[in-house]
């Protein structure tokens, strides 16, 4: 795995206010902290925690995927969050994969590793996260 | 731990190669021949590395020529001004790769190092440390002895020196004057390829028997090259495939016979066992494994050539990044069979040529992302995709985010063979010096009126990161096209 890519593009994160962390231990993981939602006005959480999966072949293989903690009141109204993808484990917690893939026909650009990162993938998660049900 | 102030530089108990690609070796011979014939020059370089069980491979990445004023144009060596030396040392803060200086002997002197090279090399060894803190000091000489590029240099890392053994440059073969002595005379060509060496000449012959090729994949178009350059004499053949024969695969693979597929023996053990059986003499290092894992990865880097024979997008990618990062000349190919109403339409060859100054496959625009992943998943991961596929139809939504289908990839014996005998021919032209293949990229179609034949050439992209980390070796991991995944089961070298 590409890890020293991986610690750089969460470097990029920090120096950009983005507080997110590499957790590799059983499938390798990006926590992203304290992610801003949409949810105040609807009397959900206004931040959360986010984790992705660190694709196998990383960066030739596409980041895809986004998972909320098991049982978050925002996962019945995230964009595929009913659409349950795995439960994985980091961080002492469950999380829940949902059906999430925007550089897999999900609206978001094609994949491009030269472009792409867990840097650039946040946008992604804000704008998911902004787009409550 | 010795001091770079002791400098007898021995060879080390593994070899150590230098890898040069084309466009460094010809700015860096533009630079340090031109006071030739009586003069020298120099330049700083800097070099990415690799530390295997093999030895230490060394990959010049780029060059930090002397400005105005910072060599002393007024006498015969090598003289470097402090600031140019500060300058270099300064930069060397700012970047992972090693340093050292590169320099000339007038013509027809031979590349041994001097008493001043030697003092040379002591003091910049000791310098440059201050700054690159640990990285490797090299020490390079060039020069034309009888017409011939004759390349010398030493290493001063962990607190030894040890001699350069190879010298390996892209496509042109060159010998190393190891320790700055003139190399053995060849030996005459065998009986055996007698026909070659009348056709390409008894030199070229001898290059095929120094030279290393290693072959990814020994499937199809894998067993055929490997069969082809077994022949042709090759020294030494790096093999590596992760799977074992299967009956389906007997109409292919050259070597294998049905007990092989009934005992499920592994491609690289047929392969080895039948490169020993056309020639005893050639050296078969065979891994059960794929590339980019780190043994296999060790061993590729050592290699004068790569062929990439498994027709993945994911190997292709793992393929080029050898080229870029280790400087190793490659060849990817690829066959397919269209049809349909009881007629084969195309049977369609391709041979991707990857040089370190190539694009990389993303730049070619060959690479699908969604099939990349699919390659790199988990048996476990595929199967859950798949169901969510399912599911997905069911609800009567598209499937393609959790799966797409790939079709399967027909091919028949003679369409690999043929291939891969091109590419072993291709590699065969590369060893020698003799040839080059005239294309980037050719596609043909076997029964298209006149072969269909088309090159696609394209350069790299503005911002890939394939034009910056040529020659970066290890130091460029970050930027590495592929990763391993971590489901692949360990390497296993039989």
């Amino acid at each position: 795995m590409s890890w020293e890519r991986i610690e750089r593009e969460l470097k990029k994160l920090q120096e950009g206010g983005q507080s997110a962390d590499l957790l590799r231990n059983g499938r390798s993981l990006v926590l992203y902290r304290d992610v801003p939602t949409a949810g105040a006005p609807l009397g959900l959480p206004s931040t959360t925690d986010v984790v992705v999966p660190v694709p196998e072949g990383f960066p030739a293989a596409l980041i895809d995927l986004a998972g909320l903690p098991v049982g978050s009141p925002l996962l019945p109204r995230v964009k595929g969050g009913q659409n349950n993808q795995g439960i994985v484990t980091g961080d002492g917690r469950q999380w829940q994969l949902a059906s999430y893939h925007p550089h897999n026909g999900g609206g978001g650009p094609t994949w491009d590793p030269m472009r792409h990162g867990f840097h650039t993938y946040l946008d992604h998660l804000i704008a998911w996260l902004a787009r409550l049900s | 731990m010795a001091g770079p102030s002791q400098l007898t530089a021995r060879a080390a108990s593994s070899p150590t190669v230098l890898r040069l690609a084309a466009p460094e070796v010809h700015a860096l011979q533009e630079l340090v021949f031109r006071r030739y014939p009586y003069a020298e020059w120099a330049t700083f370089g800097r070099f990415g590395w690799r530390d295997t069980p093999h030895g230490l491979v060394l990959s010049l990445a780029a060059l930090d020529p002397p400005g105005a004023g910072d060599l002393d144009e007024h006498v015969g060596h090598v003289a470097i001004a402090e600031p140019y030396s500060l300058r270099v040392a300064l930069t060397a803060e700012t970047h992972p790769l090693a340093v050292g200086v590169i320099h000339s002997h007038p013509r027809d002197y031979a590349p041994r190092p001097s008493p001043i090279d030697d003092d040379m090399d002591r003091y910049y060894a000791g310098y440059l440390d201050g700054f690159t803190r640990g990285r490797p000091y090299v020490s390079l000489i060039f020069a034309v002895v009888e017409d011939e590029l004759a390349v010398s240099g030493r290493v001063f890392w962990k607190g030894k020196w040890v001699v350069v053994d190879r010298v390996v440059i892209e496509r042109n073969p060159v010998r190393a004057w190891v320790g700055g002595a003139r190399p053995l005379p060849r030996a005459p060509s065998p009986e055996r390829t007698a026909r070659l060496a009348a056709a390409f000449g008894d030199e070229a012959a001898s290059r095929l028997r120094e030279s290393t090729v290693a072959v990814i994949g020994a499937g199809g178009t894998g067993s055929a090259a490997i069969e082809v350059l077994a022949r042709a004499g090759v020294g030494r053949l790096i093999i590596v495939d992760p799977d074992v024969l299967e009956e389906s695969n007997l109409e292919r693979i050259h070597g294998s016979v049905p007990g092989h597929a009934a005992n499920r023996v592994p491609k690289v053990v047929l392969a080895r066992d039948h490169v020993r059986a056309i020639d005893s003499h050639i050296d078969v290092q065979a891994y059960i494994g794929s590339l980019p894992q780190r043994e296999v990865l060790d061993a590729v880097v050592t290699a004068n050539v790569l062929l990439g024979c498994t027709d993945q997008q994911h190997s292709r990618l793992a393929v080029a990044d050898v080229a870029i990062r280790y400087l190793v000349p490659s060849l990817d190919c690829g066959v397919l069979l269209e049809g349909g109403a009881g007629k084969i339409t195309g049977q369609i060859a391709q041979i991707l040529r990857v040089l370190p100054a190539d694009p990389c496959p993303w730049c070619r625009e060959m690479i699908v992302p969604q099939r990349v992943a699919q390659e790199l998943m988990s048996e476990t991961e595929r199967a859950r995709r798949r169901l969510a596929a399912d599911a997905a139809c069911a609800r009567g939504e598209e499937p393609d985010p959790y799966w797409q289908d790939q079709p399967q990839l027909n091919t028949v014996g003679y369409h690999t063979t043929m291939v891969g005998a091109m590419i072993a021919g291709y590699a065969i032209g590369w060893l020698t010096g003799r040839f080059d293949p005239p294309f980037a990229r050719l596609q043909m179609n076997l029964v298209a009126p006149l072969l269909d034949v088309t090159d696609v050439d394209v350069s790299a992209g503005r911002d890939c990161v394939c034009r910056r980390i040529r020659g970066w070796a290890d130091q460029g991991v970050a930027d590495a096209l592929i990763t391993p995944p971590s489901h692949w089961p360990a390497v296993r070298p039989v």
